[in-house]
């Protein structure tokens, strides 16, 4: 702990001394900020102040001079909407319009009415003004008109009006201007705090690399996570303060705009401040976790650059997408929901608009950042782990990764490296959301045939291109000698659990479980045939071969060569939870997380214990089958197997599901147990 | 004392091969691994000054470097003892114990030396008045007290690399691991390093240090060690290895040595 604080203090001093740093942190915000802000305006105030003193000349027909002084007339009456001169100017039939802003002609058609014309510049301001100026004052004269037409009449002015329609808007004001400028306010912060913590993630990876200290600092008592978590520390504290410079530089040049120079030309907000104390301890919060989950991002880019230069070039990327995410929150239609809220930096932006709209959860808001606080923590966990002096000092880098190895160099039988295992997955995961979700929008219920097709194609591909032992690897064997039994049983007690869970469950996130149902209603239109191959058996094959082969078998092969003297079971746990975790993710619901990772370290165990994927793809495809069927046919299942429908269990029920599923695990891990390697 | 047993460290590297695709020869890079260091055993007792030797590429860094705990071999052990002969197990505490120099260990340009030297003594443990003394003590020594409170960035060289030795003179620790320390030196800061070597030999600390100056290492060294593709060719006091080669100096065995071996 001490050592984490001096290395903190270090830090903090290089990061200081660095001119560069010290102009993105102080000189922009405190200085470049207010210059902007204050200079755009005063630059609008003066284009705008002069055309308030123009006077408008209208050129007019000069036979129509006397419906021209009745429109004079309406004008002057009204002087709090007309109050900017308008000088009629007669005009003969071929006067030139050069001098004039616009002209107002007048015909009597055949029927008696009089007509106006009204020709204008729409691309001058003054003409476009003078324009909505005359079609007011010409509305003003035609309901004199019909006021004095009716008076002819002896009716009242009412006689027009038998129904008057006002409108009422629900949305406070500042909920609507949370919902307005909220979003664009999460995006200046979001990309203030990352710009604060750009430059000193990249001094103190790639800059000290640069500077030839970084081996030095190797030298040092310390270790890979004391080293890399004071630099994360210091890039956060470094991206907080530029932060809230920028926020009180910004509001400090707004204020100064509303009761300085130019008051009259700032807007009503219609926002009250006071309104926000409520939302500022959350607002905080948010802040500093985004701060480290910035510093996360940035430093997970620039510790393997070698110099500043290549630093820069492997965060621009970053920045764009950081950028893009954080524009979710002017979005019209995108909410913080239980599936947002799971994306990085889209949920900070998306609570922002929250937040300033004065309706935001408590509840989504934690989880958010939670979410985020955890997404740091891995990255950092996984820095300290690549940071090894070897790996960022004398290597290129990548190392963790086989894939960018030409295929010719690739030796027969290479085990994939978790990296490139993570890779998978995220390519998987990307070309899920954009193509899968493409697909679906298309093609509706086959659209998910193909991102199976997908999940299936992407671990064979990577096996393909390692030449990997696809036998070994996959666990594509015949089940040890009875060991299939026990898997059964086991899983058949997972499942008791995994029901009374998942009810649960069902208290805690009930919107997210209605999302789950509908997702389902368009595939419940389809013959059963259908449904059993791409919702059951597609996922059966593609996902064990993803999770339970290419996951599993890459990192426990891994683990267990790298760490040749510890115990191989510590391995097998290892790759049990990383793959589990991995494959709750990818199911993209918070509430179906614990159940999905439940199912997942059940079928690596499975796989462990029998040594055959085949196991787990038919468990698999019975677990899928089974909730299609309670989808498709609820009334046959529940005469069958009543317990499935029921969405509430009594505690009867909850003790007797916990009983059973204690039993048959119990009875399963004992069966499997027995079986040594 | 530091002792490495069959030590090795394999990296990948990449050749050129021909191959014939259809009709054409087609040249490519092929890839192959090799062992840069080939089951190397050291051992350094306290009081000793080590002298590892060899041409470049023959793997002198790179052994260093593991000796050093920066680099983690793919074969073999580093094993450290302390003054009672128990073994140190853990990572810090190995760091800890080890000084290492080389060209690639810089000092933060943007600290001060004082400033520097502080942060070194906090982390290795030491209170902060004890550290304040003992930085003038080394400033003392080192005569480095007209620049102590200048930024690293603005020093000469020879003035850096007083600083260097005044890095690991703070940590003060039982083994120095020097890598080509007076490369590119001027005589009197070259001769400033020989100085502190033998002084710290003479406090009885053990010394290894690669060098390509062999008369240096002829009235420096207690033992030699002479390397070549990753493996020792040679070891023994310069005396041994002049006598062994029927030379008078060691320059003239170095060239025996190797020419012998190549011809091997």
């Amino acid at each position: 702990m001490k050592k984490i604080g001096l290395l903190i203090r270090k830090e903090m001093l290089d990061i200081l001394r660095d001119k560069k740093t010290l102009i993105m942190m102080i000189l922009v915000p405190i200085v470049l900020y207010p210059l902007l802000i204050i200079g755009m305006t005063l630059v609008l105030n003066s284009v705008m102040s002069t055309s308030e003193e123009v006077s408008y000349t209208v050129g007019f027909d000069g036979e129509y001079a006397d419906v021209v002084a009745d429109l004079q007339e309406v004008m002057a009456q009204d002087s709090e909407e007309f109050d900017e001169d308008v000088e009629f100017l007669a005009m003969d039939e071929g006067g030139s319009s050069a001098v004039l802003d616009a002209t107002l002609r007048f015909e009597t058609d055949s029927d008696g009415r009089l007509r106006a014309e009204i020709t204008y510049d729409s691309t001058a301001m003054n003409s476009a003004h003078v324009c909505r100026m005359l079609e007011d004052a010409v509305e003003g004269y035609r309901q004199k008109l019909v006021v004095e037409g009716l008076a002819k009449l002896d009716l009242d002015e009412d006689f027009l009006h038998p129904i008057i329609c006002t409108t009422v808007d629900e949305v406070s004001e500042a909920e609507s201007f949370g919902v307005s400028i909220g979003g664009s306010i999460g995006m200046m912060l979001i990309v203030m705090i990352l710009m604060g913590a750009l430059y000193p993630a990249i001094d103190t990876t790639a800059g000290e690399k640069e500077r030839g200290t970084l081996e030095t600092l190797l030298t040092l008592p310390v270790t890979n996570f004391q080293m890399i978590f004071s630099k994360f520390v210091s890039v956060a504290i470094i991206a907080c303060v530029t932060a809230l410079l920028s926020l009180i530089s910004l509001a400090g040049s707004v204020l100064f705009l509303i009761f300085g120079v130019a008051g009259d030309m700032v807007v009503e907000f219609g926002f009250s401040a006071t309104a926000m104390v409520g939302a500022l301890p959350m607002l905080f919060l948010t802040m500093l976790v985004t701060a480290l989950l910035s510093s996360a991002l940035c430093m997970c880019f620039c510790v393997f650059a070698k110099s500043f230069k290549e630093a820069n070039n492997y965060v621009t990327p970053l920045l764009l997408v950081v950028m893009i995410a954080s524009m979710a929150g002017m979005l019209p239609s995108v909410e913080l929901d239980q599936r947002t809220v799971l994306i990085p930096i889209v949920n900070v932006s998306l609570m922002m608009k929250q937040v300033l709209s004065q309706q935001f959860s408590f509840v989504l808001a934690g989880v958010a950042n939670l979410v985020n606080l955890c997404v740091s923590i891995l990255i950092i966990w996984f820095l300290a782990k690549m940071y090894d002096s070897e790996n960022i000092l004398f290597a290129d880098g990548f190392r963790s990764f086989r894939l960018f190895v030409r295929r010719s160099d690739v030796k027969k039988g290479t085990v994939p490296d978790n990296g490139d295992v993570m890779l998978a997955v995220t390519v998987l995961f990307l070309l899920m959301i954009y193509v899968g979700s493409a697909a679906s929008a298309r093609l509706g219920f086959w659209g998910t045939a193909v991102t199976q097709l997908m999940i299936l194609a992407v671990p064979l591909l990577l096996v393909w291109y390692m030449k990997s032992d696809v036998k070994t690897l996959f666990s594509l064997n015949a089940p040890r000698k009875g060991t299939v039994l026990g898997s059964v049983l086991l899983y058949l007690g997972t499942y008791c659990l995994i029901m009374v869970l998942s009810v649960a469950l069902m208290v805690l996130f009930p919107e997210s479980m209605e999302n789950v149902e509908l997702a389902f209603s368009p595939i419940a239109e389809q013959p059963f045939v259908f449904i059993l191959l791409v919702v059951a058996l597609m996922p059966a094959v593609g996902e064990e071969f993803l999770f339970r082969g290419l996951m599993f078998g890459s990192i426990r092969a891994n683990w267990l060569k790298r760490h040749p003297k510890e115990p191989a079971v510590k391995g097998a746990v290892y790759a049990i939870l990383i793959s589990a975790a991995v494959f709750g993710v990818f199911h993209m619901s918070l509430a179906k997380f614990f159940t999905t990772f439940l199912l997942g370290a059940l079928f690596a165990y499975i796989v462990y214990r029998t040594g055959s994927i085949y196991v787990t793809m038919g468990l698999h495809f019975v677990n899928n089958a089974v909730s299609m069927a309670v989808m498709k046919y609820p009334e046959a299942v529940g005469k069958v197997l009543p317990f499935l429908m029921e969405e509430e269990l009594s505690m009867v029920e909850i003790v007797g599901l916990l009983a059973a599923g204690v039993v048959l695990a119990g009875l399963g891990f004992m069966l499997l147990g027995k079986k040594k390697e | 004392m530091i002792e490495v047993r069959g030590l090795c460290k394999e990296f990948e590297r990449s050749r050129k091969a021909e191959r014939t695709a259809g009709k054409a020869k087609k040249q490519r890079v092929k890839k192959e691994t090799f062992l840069a260091v080939d089951h190397v055993s050291i051992e350094a007792c306290e009081g000793e000054i080590i002298g590892i030797l060899g041409p470049n590429g023959a793997g002198k860094t790179t052994l260093l470097r593991m000796m050093g705990m920066l680099m983690s071999p793919t074969g073999g052990e580093v094993v450290l003892t302390d003054e009672e002969g128990n073994e140190i197990a853990e990572l810090t505490q190995k760091k800890a114990a080890i000084g290492y120099l080389s060209g690639n260990t810089k000092l933060y340009p943007r600290f001060s030396v004082r400033e520097y030297l502080q942060f070194l003594g906090e982390l290795y443990g030491f209170d902060k008045d004890m550290v304040r003394k003992r930085s003038e003590e080394i400033f003392k020594v080192l005569d480095m007290e007209g620049f102590a409170d200048n930024r690293i960035e603005k020093l000469s060289t020879g003035q850096t690399q007083r600083a260097s030795i005044a890095r690991c003179l703070m940590a003060d620790p039982q083994v120095y691991i020097l890598d080509e320390p007076t490369l590119g030196l001027d005589i009197l800061s070259a001769d400033a390093i020989i100085h502190f070597m033998r002084e710290q030999k003479e406090r009885g600390k053990t010394v290894l240090y690669s060098t390509h100056y062999l008369e240096e290492a002829q009235i420096l060294c207690d033992r030699i060690y002479m390397i070549r593709d990753g493996r020792i060719v040679a070891h023994g006091t310069p005396a041994a290895l002049m006598q062994q080669t029927g030379t008078d100096n060691l320059r003239a065995a170095f060239h025996v040595l190797y020419d012998t071996e190549g011809a091997r």
